[in-house]
């Protein structure tokens, strides 16, 4: 099997959306729906001083996030019809519609927020890699679409050579899943697991 | 609490189909230590339709939780591994049980040993379905619900549900004085105080644990203080279904008797209810799932 990662470049983000928006619009979303979205994590905080002048270490940073089809996905584990799946070829974690009840359990799941219920489909919805475009030879149309070219997806082994191992708050530390997603952090950036880091947009990636 | 709300098809089913199937427990002791007389028990097996159509709404209540109940009948190729099937597959034993021992008895052929031992075999089902029910939620992604004190209030809730539905059934059986007969008296405070403890205390431990925590999205502080007045209300509710059944069975005028034991039932629905909506309402994941 070979498989397959994302690769995500946190020097180089400039959390501009524009990967989310591709991935909305080659996928054809509605609103409400998105595959990947871009958390903005900010931490820090302003103190008043007796002189009554202000200091601050606020600090923020984006994060852009699919599916990191990992490779013991929470949300397969928990699937009671087995139509979400990861694939034995290239790893790829995706929903078999024709099975899919759309309990929702694989939403409640997952610790990185990728799948959905679409209640108008009748099932869960998420990231697959772009399965048919990496068939024909490209990338995901997020990476292609990445203007500061923060976003990479390739075999587990290329992807392991750029970056560490989902290692930034607010993404939980990976052994609870085995996240095929390698990133180069930025500066400001927080380990995984660390909860000072907040993310300020939850409507927005809701 | 708004995202719990969400929930409410689940929560639903969580209330209605383990009451049900808690008051298989007393209806047991009370064909195994009671003496009760053909007459008495038809009209108990008439009355048992309560417990019986609270499971079945309960089950109706979850497919409206679905986006696509048509695939439903694929939902035991996870058995084993996804807790979902598991639950689901349990639940379909127990009810083919349920449904098969109230047929029986409805037919009128189901007497003696027969009727109690198939009688014990849907209680005990019952109550491993309601521990089935709380473990489905023990995920390891999710800290705040991957606790024993999900099964534990589940088990609780069948029994104090379970039993305010038995005494309702044989209240309005009218067989009431059957409740001071044989075991069921002491059966029934027995159950009503470990559905209590079980019930309520495993609500207050899942909040206790979750308080400390917290995530890049939510504290858990904050999802304690937005449930605590569903969880006293809820607890307060379960109380008073305790209190109204320990009159039912230690007498009251059989005029009260139906008032009571009817109030007991509703105050555990409603009890019961606020409850699961306060433990949907403490969900926090190890990452950034958001309900």
């Amino acid at each position: 099997m070979t498989q397959y990662a994302f690769h995500f470049d946190g020097t180089r983000c400039t959390g501009c959306k524009t990967c989310e928006m591709a991935c909305k619009d080659y996928k054809d979303l509605s609103v409400g729906v998105a595959f990947r979205k871009v958390y903005e994590v900010t931490l820090g905080e302003t103190k008043k001083a007796e002189d009554g002048t202000f200091t601050t270490d606020c600090v923020s940073y984006p994060l852009s996030m699919a599916c990191n089809h990992c490779d013991d996905p929470a949300c397969t584990k928990v699937c009671p019809t087995g139509a979400m799946h990861k694939d034995a070829e290239t790893g790829l974690v995706s929903v078999d519609a024709d099975k899919c009840i759309g309990c929702g359990y694989c939403h409640m799941a997952c610790p990185y927020n990728a799948p959905k219920v679409d209640r108008e489909k009748g099932h869960s919805v998420k990231c697959d890699g772009c399965a048919e475009r990496l068939a024909a030879g490209e990338k995901p149309v997020c990476v292609e679409a990445c203007p500061a070219r923060a976003l990479d997806f390739g075999t587990v082994e290329e992807m392991a050579q750029k970056g560490e191992q989902a290692n930034i708050a607010p993404l939980p530390e990976k052994h609870y899943t085995e996240p095929n997603l390698y990133i180069k952090a930025s500066a400001d950036a927080k380990p995984a697991g660390d909860t000072s880091a907040k993310v300020v947009n939850p409507l927005e990636v809701k | 609490m708004a995202s719990a709300m969400a929930e409410l098809p689940l929560a639903l089913f969580s209330t209605l189909a383990p009451m049900g199937a808690g008051a298989f427990l007393i209806l047991a002791v009370l064909f195994s230590t009671a003496k009760v007389d053909g007459d008495a028990a038809k009209r108990i097996d008439r009355f048992t339709a309560i417990p019986v159509g609270l499971v079945i709404v309960g089950f109706i209540a979850a497919f409206f939780h679905l986006a696509n109940p048509l695939h439903a009948f694929g939902v035991f190729a996870g058995l084993g591994t996804s807790p979902l099937s598991n639950e689901l597959a349990v639940g379909c034993v127990f009810a083919a049980a349920m449904l098969i021992y109230w047929i029986w008895a409805m037919a009128g052929s189901l007497k003696g040993g027969a009727r109690k031992g198939l009688l014990w075999v849907v209680a005990v089902l019952g109550l491993v379905f309601a521990l089935f029910t709380g473990m489905a939620y023990m995920i390891d992604t999710i800290p705040t619900w991957n606790t024993f004190a999900g099964p534990v209030q589940m088990l609780g809730f069948a029994l104090v549900g379970g039993a305010a539905v038995a005494v309702l059934v044989l209240t309005l059986a009218k067989e009431g004085a059957l409740l001071k007969e044989g075991a069921v008296k002491t059966t029934v405070f027995a159950v009503l105080v470990a559905g209590l403890v079980c019930g309520i205390g495993g609500v207050a431990a899942q909040a206790v644990m979750t308080d400390p925590l917290s995530n890049a999205l939510v504290s858990g502080s904050d999802l304690v203080s937005g449930a605590l007045l569903a969880i006293v209300c809820g607890a307060i509710c379960l109380v008073g279904t305790g209190v109204c059944d320990s009159f039912a069975v230690r007498g009251v005028g059989a005029g009260a008797l139906v008032g009571v034991t009817v109030g007991a039932a509703a105050l555990a629905v409603v009890g019961i209810l606020l409850l699961r909506l306060a433990f949907y309402a403490m969900q926090l994941s190890v990452g950034l799932s958001i309900m």
